[in-house]
């Protein structure tokens, strides 16, 4: 026993702790000071406010969106810890990256008599994919493009009430709640291309109501709206429209979907006898699907993989051939996959030089402003 | 660690030993909380400035005690306790009273939202309010948290004792640590019977937090509720013998 103590003591005797306690290294809070004199304070916003304009220049800069232009371009879209960020600080600053740029430069050099082409991005959760999205739709808003944008397809196959029986095909399922509810925010983006764009063919909704060929799609819309039960059709009849009309070139289509994986994966949705609903047997989702085929051009497609809201994936996947599965893969390829990552130094730099300018780092021992 | 009273096989840890030598063996007392540790065991301290103080700069008394330390045995740091600069003992206390279950994850979570809503509250005050308001809004949610515990502890307490077969509620002076504990225990109390079943934890205590702050709000009417009672009690302060 006696041996046993002296063995843990040597052993403690050996590591002897004190030894780096009397390091009399410097503080460390000068070093810190030495620093900061040394590097320049980053700057974190730029004054540069349209999309076309950003460049490689303006890498990990924010710039500013206009709050009136938030409420028109982004009624649906943003995520909810950005609204409550713009909420907070009263103003909305996105920051430019890599991946953004990227998707940029190619959407401006489209070549609209081609199909269009699909651009996936993808990448770990919480890494800015979302709202590489939102800079995109934005760009695509003040260059006068139709947003056609469904903020979250997983939506649309979970933990939806008031499923119906569709009228239109009857092994299909409708959704009024969030066609309606998509409807109405399609209609604040878009209001002046509603007047514009004529229906091509003419529409029975029921015996009273019909929607003659040549009337505005705003009619169609108004339709949704005012009749819920048929708001999934009215959604299917406008996808088609401006699926057909893209190609006549009056208007450049943006389809941008966030969460595009839903589209090929399961629901969580049962019919009155507790047997799953396969996703095709949802008109939403069946009139995306054709959206989202490469067989129109006058436009282009922006699509996001998303864990987060997705059903029977695993938290770590990210990759598009796991998230889609095999039917989604083949369904898109061929697509131009965009991997988006976490910060790079200096855009946490500029993350962080942005909360200190509008003194969200409230903490004393935080960094000095 | 020399010759403990007990005499072991081989086999036995050290640690075995020196907890059967802490036990006093008294017939019909059993321990109920006990902790694996042996009365010379000391407490770690967990202060990044107290040692990275430079050798000249310590005094005599913290060269001895720190000489004394390298050859004494310490108990393991508890792993809610951190050596960050954000650490706060008021928080931890906090957060490990708002605890249920074990579940310290959703506890801490809990916190740090309620923080975060209390921040985002401030901060929309901020940009409503003119010039001359702006200075006096505060927007750090600790010194607000801090403050509201302080307003919300009682000076004077009330202790029920036992004279000639009846309880009398006595006005008693309270320990520092008792009164922290009655304005934490009153507010967590409050904001978890008192709310709507729909309303969340977080943004029901961010807003009792913020009354606190500003001296309104239930737990200092309960606070003044005491104080009262202490008051109106007053003629039974000399059953108090300490």
């Amino acid at each position: 026993m006696l041996r046993r103590m002296t063995k843990l003591l040597s052993g403690a005797r050996q590591l002897d702790p004190g030894r780096f306690l009397h390091r009399g290294s410097p503080a460390p809070q000068s070093l810190d000071a030495h620093l900061d004199d040394q590097r320049p304070r980053a700057v974190s916003c730029t004054s540069e406010d349209d999309p076309a304009r950003h460049g490689e220049q303006h890498a990990a800069l924010h710039y500013h969106i206009p709050l009136q232009d938030l409420k028109t371009v982004f009624p649906q879209g943003l995520p909810p810890r950005f609204i409550m960020q713009v909420k907070t600080f009263n103003e909305a600053c996105l920051m430019v990256r890599k991946p953004a740029l990227e998707l940029l430069h190619y959407l401006k050099n489209t070549n609209f008599a081609h199909p269009a082409v699909r651009y996936v991005l993808y990448g770990e959760k919480g890494t800015g994919k979302t709202l590489s999205l939102c800079h995109v739709v934005h760009f695509c808003a003040k260059q006068d493009w139709l947003i056609l944008h469904i903020p979250d397809a997983h939506l649309w196959v979970k933990n939806c009430r008031g499923l119906l029986q569709s009228s239109y095909n009857k092994q299909r399922f409708d959704q009024p709640v969030e066609a309606s509810m998509w409807l109405k925010n399609f209609k604040t983006a878009n209001e002046r291309f509603l007047s514009q764009i004529k229906v091509q063919e003419k529409y029975v909704w029921n015996k009273r109501e019909s929607t003659e060929k040549g009337s505005p799609l705003g009619a169609v819309v108004e339709q949704g709206l005012t009749r819920v039960r048929n708001a999934t059709d009215a959604v299917g009849i406008v996808l088609k429209e401006l699926k057909n009309q893209s190609c006549l070139g009056a208007f450049r289509l943006l389809v941008a979907v966030d969460g595009v994986n839903a589209l090929w994966g399961r629901t969580s949705l049962k019919r009155e006898d507790k047997s799953l609903i396969a996703p095709e047997e949802l008109a939403l989702v069946c009139s995306l699907r054709k959206m989202v085929r490469n067989d129109w051009h006058g436009g282009a497609i922006v699509l996001t993989l998303s864990q987060t809201g997705s059903l029977f994936k695993p938290r770590r996947a990210y990759l598009p051939q796991e998230l889609l599965g095999k039917e989604g893969f083949d369904a898109l390829d061929p697509f131009i996959p965009i991997l988006v990552s976490n910060y790079n130094p200096k855009e946490f730099e500029s993350c962080i030089q942005y909360y200190l300018e509008n003194k969200w780092l409230q903490h004393e021992k935080g960094p000095p402003t | 660690m020399a010759a403990p009273a007990v005499t072991a096989a081989g086999g036995w840890p050290v640690l075995a030993l020196s907890l059967r030598s802490a036990v006093r063996r008294l017939p019909g007392l059993t321990q109920v909380r006990w902790s694996r540790y042996g009365p010379e065991y000391k407490d770690p301290r967990i202060d990044k400035e107290y040692y990275r103080k430079p050798l000249a700069e310590l005094t005599e008394e913290e060269k001895y005690e720190q000489e004394l330390r390298k050859t004494q045995l310490i108990k393991a740091a508890p792993a809610a306790k951190t050596s960050s600069v954000f650490e706060d003992p008021v928080i931890s206390k906090f957060t490990n009273m708002m605890m249920k279950g074990g579940n310290k994850v959703l506890a801490r979570s809990l916190m740090m939202q309620t923080l975060e809503a209390v921040k985002r509250k401030q901060f929309e005050k901020y940009h409503a309010a003119s010039a001359e308001e702006q200075a006096t809004i505060e927007r750090n949610p600790y010194v607000i948290f801090h403050q509201a515990l302080q307003n919300c502890e009682p000076v004077i307490g009330l202790v029920p004792i036992l004279r000639g077969g009846h309880f009398y509620q006595v006005p008693v002076p309270l320990a520092d640590r008792r009164r922290r504990f009655l304005a934490m225990k009153w507010m967590i109390k409050e904001c978890r019977e008192k709310k709507h079943r729909r309303m969340l934890m977080p943004e029901k205590l961010s807003h009792e937090l913020l009354e606190a702050f500003h001296n309104q709000g239930p737990v200092i009417k309960k606070k003044h509720d005491m104080h009262k009672m202490a008051e109106a009690n007053r003629a039974l302060a000399h059953y108090r013998w300490w």
